[in-house]
């Protein structure tokens, strides 16, 4: 019986059987339909999956004319960065990290960062920040946004001045716990306004809110809010919602966006939170299980965000890296599955971008 | 089975997550003479469930906590039945929990230190950046469990150390060394020798009970 070169969600090279690996893209897309409450596969799509994974090409792509738009996160520190933060190490200016991604990367939009990529650290550098915005927007043609992470964590205890939802729950504190984080979700609010207008200021041609609700739902409440104001104060601007995972994090539980608690709110759900908030763009995101395989993964990932495509108003661009998107979690993510990742994603779940 | 509706009702009470339920159902199966002891197993069962429908999405932390709260309430109604009882409403075990050297993230941490709590560990949960030294002192101080948790490659590292640390000291038969966080994988936890690798906060509660069990 042939086998065929793949992979696990930590990156680890293994061959699967055909049976084998329709197997575990049924059990993914079983298991993302579950949780959701969503449609499985279908046995075209599954079908197609399968010839993805057992193709021994080292690297596949769609066919001409079937591409997406790259948008790319984290600005320079693709670069710059070390490699446990998604980096190469190669040490370079922000303007020309931004021109390397538009002329050599192809990059379709890019973005500033600030290299604690937080919104909260880049409140006493703002002025800075707006400089160099405009000093890269005289030389840059691609749409060039300012990105960071709401990042509610960094309010909190020890780090902010709230207390710590998960300390307070430990000791039962629970209406202490969320009236905490309510405060904190207004504080990302504030700061948001403050950071983001000035962005917009400079020439910034959008935002990209990246990881919204990584501390929890109060986190993505806070960041919606935020996301409404700046759309009302830069109608022009083109905002990006990236999210933090699959579901919306219940550590508040009943924090409402417009009249809905966000809590447990899954890809199909939550792109409508980013819809009604304003954004033109919403990321979804899907988690990598480390101990299944890349089978399992993609067919997870894309039954999840085939859904949200087939639900959602607007553009949706997947989250695709280090262990998002059916692509293994491991510090140099492979090509070859980075690319079987991307393709089941455009060719199966019709993603407008990556 | 002997008080079968008792123990359902404790059970959707506890998955109810609402405390004067669970203690209104606590009380009523202590009524109709169900053993303390029962009752506690009964419950414990519905904290499982508890923990995968927060895993699923389905429950959410204050949920968790407010079983956790009813749990609590019950043991202490039952507390001088318990003690008359041989070992029952002991604690599971105790665990040090943090987020090792250099790494500040820690909220899945938390959730599991939490998760640990409701499932009857006692916790001593150290926070984050956890001086590496600091996990071998709480060991020394008696911790039979050690979770340690990172969120970059870069301080991953650091579980190795302590566990290289704990086999210099002489120690590490005394300790299960649980091992997390989005960067670690069994294939890690393999490597450098870790006894428990966690891919969820509910896995690792579920693989730390199992071994508190044997």
């Amino acid at each position: 019986m042939s086998e065929y070169y793949t992979r696990m969600g930590d990156g680890k090279r293994v061959t699967m059987t055909k049976e084998k690996i329709l197997d575990d893209i049924h059990e993914g897309s079983a298991d993302a339909a579950d949780m959701a409450s969503i449609p499985q596969l279908d046995a075209n799509a599954i079908e197609h999956i399968a010839e993805i994974i057992m193709c021994q090409d080292r690297v596949v792509g769609v066919e001409p004319g079937q591409e997406v738009v790259l948008s790319y996160d984290i600005g320079q520190l693709d670069f710059t960065g070390d490699n446990g933060n998604s980096g190469n190490g190669v040490d370079m200016g922000r303007l020309e990290a931004a021109l390397l991604h538009e002329r050599a990367l192809g990059a379709d939009t890019f973005e500033l960062a600030h290299s604690d990529y937080s919104i909260k650290p880049v409140k006493p550098v703002i002025s800075m920040e707006m400089q160099t915005m405009e000093e890269i927007q005289a030389e840059i043609i691609a749409p060039f946004f300012y990105g960071a992470m709401p990042n509610q964590g960094l309010y909190y205890a020890p780090d902010g001045p709230y207390g710590n939802p998960a300390d307070l729950m430990r000791e039962f504190k629970i209406e202490e716990s969320m009236q905490q984080s309510e405060l904190a979700s207004q504080h990302v609010t504030r700061d948001i306004e403050y950071v983001a207008t000035r962005l917009q200021a400079a020439g910034s041609d959008g935002f990209n809110f990246d990881t919204t609700g990584s501390a929890g739902d109060a986190d993505c409440v806070g960041t919606l809010n935020g996301v409404k104001i700046l759309r009302e104060q830069c109608p022009e601007a083109y905002i990006q919602v990236g999210f933090a995972g699959e579901s919306i994090m219940g550590i508040h539980g009943m924090i409402e966006f417009e009249g809905q608690v966000v809590a447990g709110m899954y890809p199909h759900q939550y792109v409508h939170l980013a819809e009604k908030a304003g954004a033109n763009v919403c990321g979804t995101v899907c988690n990598s299980n480390t101990s299944k395989s890349l089978a399992f993964n993609i067919a997870r990932a894309v039954t999840f965000i085939k859904e949200a495509v087939k639900t959602s108003n607007i553009p949706i661009h997947a989250d695709m890296g280090m262990g998002v998107g059916g692509i293994p979690m491991c510090e140099t993510p492979p090509i070859d599955a980075v690319s079987r990742a991307s393709k089941a994603m455009v060719e199966i779940a019709g993603v407008d971008g990556i | 089975m002997a008080y079968e509706e008792e123990t359902k009702k404790l059970q959707d009470a506890l998955v109810s997550c609402k405390v004067p339920d669970i203690a209104s159902a606590v009380q009523a199966a202590h009524d109709a003479g169900m053993p303390a002891e029962e009752i506690i197993n009964a419950l414990g069962a519905a904290m499982s469930d508890v923990g995968v429908l927060f895993e699923r999405g389905k429950l959410f932390l204050p949920h968790v906590l407010s079983a956790a709260a009813g749990m609590k309430n019950a043991m202490n109604v039952l507390d001088a039945e318990l003690k008359a009882g041989a070992g029952a409403g002991q604690s599971k075990g105790t665990v040090v929990m943090g987020t090792v050297e250099g790494d500040v993230h820690d909220i899945g941490k938390s959730i599991c230190s939490t998760m640990l709590q409701c499932a009857g560990f006692e916790v001593h949960d150290l926070g984050r950046d956890v001086p590496l030294k600091n996990f071998i002192e709480e060991i020394k101080g008696g911790c039979n469990f050690c979770g340690m948790s990172a969120l970059m490659t870069t301080t991953m590292t650091g579980m190795k150390t302590v566990i290289d640390n704990l086999k210099a000291d002489g120690i590490r038969d005394n300790v299960t060394v649980m091992v997390g966080g989005a960067p670690v994988t069994q294939g890690y936890a393999d490597k450098i020798g870790a006894d428990l690798y966690g891919e969820s906060a509910s896995e690792t509660t579920k693989k730390a009970s199992a071994l508190a069990s044997d």
